[in-house]
């Protein structure tokens, strides 16, 4: 629980809580969603953008995400976790399960490669202020991890690679990357804990 | 190394999806056979994954996303209030009635009717909502604006206006970069500087005000600097006045900022 609240501490600070929009949100309150659509699109849309490195095919999958969110709203239970890692999960997941598609038809159709868009990087400063800080909170633990270290983590996650897949990538004994990204991520953990 | 503690070294790297195939299908077997150690790890790593989404570089969704997003809901919701009643079609069928023909037409023209009023009142509520969408989404961005412009002029009154006060708050390490600040004593605090280097470990910088009667620290702002390395953060309410304050001081501080100095200043410069 110390983790959790370390972690989720800071959500909607300043505001009404999560949970109480959550709550009116399960009731279809679309004021509730429309409150949360503007509290979570951002990092949500920041995160798929940077596992797809395209803007229009990004919204799409955002569009997904949130639609899906609101259609399958009983699939959120607050007993099983806090509302924002889930809908990142939820995200993430999507985004990578785009990504693998895109990567089979790109290998049928190589030499069409897409035009990443221009995206606007000006966010509300008040309400980015939260993930502002909780992302220089992850840089900064990131930061003292070695760069090989940090970047098996990264591709793990960002693009959905396996073990297996990283250590061939990046040349490197399957042993060494598991233990990369293991104590990567324990230290990350004792990290947040310690932030808290 | 038992069963079980090899499996546990499997859950960060599960969490993050990261687990070969035959890996991932043993492990999963042992968390189906109910280890609560493994479970629990297992939640605990899953929410710090989720963490890693905030390394993705800031980027903003287009307000035409949010309007299609929120059209969808809107729609959505509006249709599942309106219940699904069936159309009468079987009526046509191989059994005959003795209702003319005349009234069937009369039937079916008030049918095609009410399904064009339908349709319209539902495009007209589609077209006041994106409107009021849009409108919403113009005064959203209206008053950020306006925000902006009340704190550049808030900055640019003190900065010019004659009864602020300069003060220069020197670092401790002669190496590192000095802090200024402007204080006007009705407007706030702005406080500026260059090549500023990001603070290590988690950790912010915190500004204080040290009055003159030997008391406490009055915490205030906790910033950082930006990509690169500049500082220019407005304080509008400083927790003291002017006159009561000796000096200005910063501090690295825990991430959040601390009630009390947990470190010595970096910086301080004497106000008066």
């Amino acid at each position: 629980m110390f983790l959790l609240a370390a972690i989720t501490g800071r959500y909607g600070e300043g505001e009404s809580s999560d949970s109480a929009l959550v709550e009116r949100f399960l009731r279809k309150d679309v004021s509730a969603f429309e409150e949360l659509y503007d509290r979570h699109s951002r990092v949500v849309y920041a995160l798929v953008v940077r596992i797809l490195q395209q803007g229009s095919t990004a919204e799409e999958v955002v569009q997904d995400v949130f639609l899906h969110l609101w259609r399958n709203a009983g699939q959120y239970q607050s007993s099983r976790g806090p509302f924002v890692p889930w809908l990142l999960t939820l995200a993430r997941n999507r985004a990578l399960d785009q990504l693998r598609l895109k990567s089979e038809r790109q290998r049928r159709r190589e030499d069409q490669a897409e035009e990443i868009p221009a995206i606007a990087q000006s966010p509300d400063y008040e309400k980015a202020l939260d993930e502002k800080r909780r992302a220089e909170r992850v840089r900064s633990l990131m930061g003292t991890l070695s760069p090989p270290q940090k970047k098996a983590i990264e591709m793990a996650y960002f693009e959905g690679l396996s073990h297996s897949e990283i250590a061939e990538s990046l040349q490197e004994p399957l042993g060494t990357v598991k233990s990369w990204i293991r104590n990567g991520l324990l230290r990350l953990k004792e990290g947040l804990q310690t932030a808290s | 190394m038992s069963e079980h503690d090899q499996f546990r070294e499997l859950i960060e790297a599960y969490a993050l999806g990261a687990l070969d195939a035959n890996e991932r299908a043993a492990l999963e077997a042992h968390l189906a056979s109910g280890c609560p150690e493994c479970a629990k790890a297992l939640e605990e790593a899953r929410l710090v994954v989720t963490q890693l989404a905030y390394l993705a570089p800031p980027a903003e969704p287009s307000e035409m996303l949010r309007a299609r997003v929120l059209r969808s809901v809107r729609a959505d919701a509006a249709s599942g209030g309106s219940g699904g009643g069936s159309l009468p079609m079987q009526a046509g069928g191989a059994q005959r009635t003795s209702v003319p023909m005349w009234l069937w037409a009369g039937v079916a023209a008030l049918l095609l009717v009410s399904l064009y009023s339908t349709w319209e009142a539902r495009k007209m509520q589609q077209d006041v909502a994106e409107m009021n969408q849009h409108a919403a989404a113009e005064l959203k961005e209206r008053k950020q604006l306006e925000a902006e412009l009340t704190m550049a002029k808030h900055e640019a009154w003190i900065l010019t206006d004659p009864s602020s006060k300069k003060i220069m708050i020197m670092p401790s390490d002669k190496s590192m970069p000095m802090v200024e600040a402007m204080w006007h004593p009705k407007m706030g605090i702005y406080v500026t500087a260059q090549q500023m280097p990001m603070p290590k470990n988690n950790k912010v910088l915190q500004l204080w005000l040290i009055p003159k009667n030997g008391a406490k620290p009055m915490p205030s702002h906790v910033f950082w600097p930006d990509s690169n390395g500049k500082i220019g953060e407005m304080v509008a309410n400083p927790p003291e006045d002017m006159a009561e304050t000796k000096a200005l001081a910063i501090t690295e501080e825990p991430a959040g900022g601390s009630p009390q100095p947990t470190s010595t200043p970096m910086w301080v410069g004497g106000v008066s």
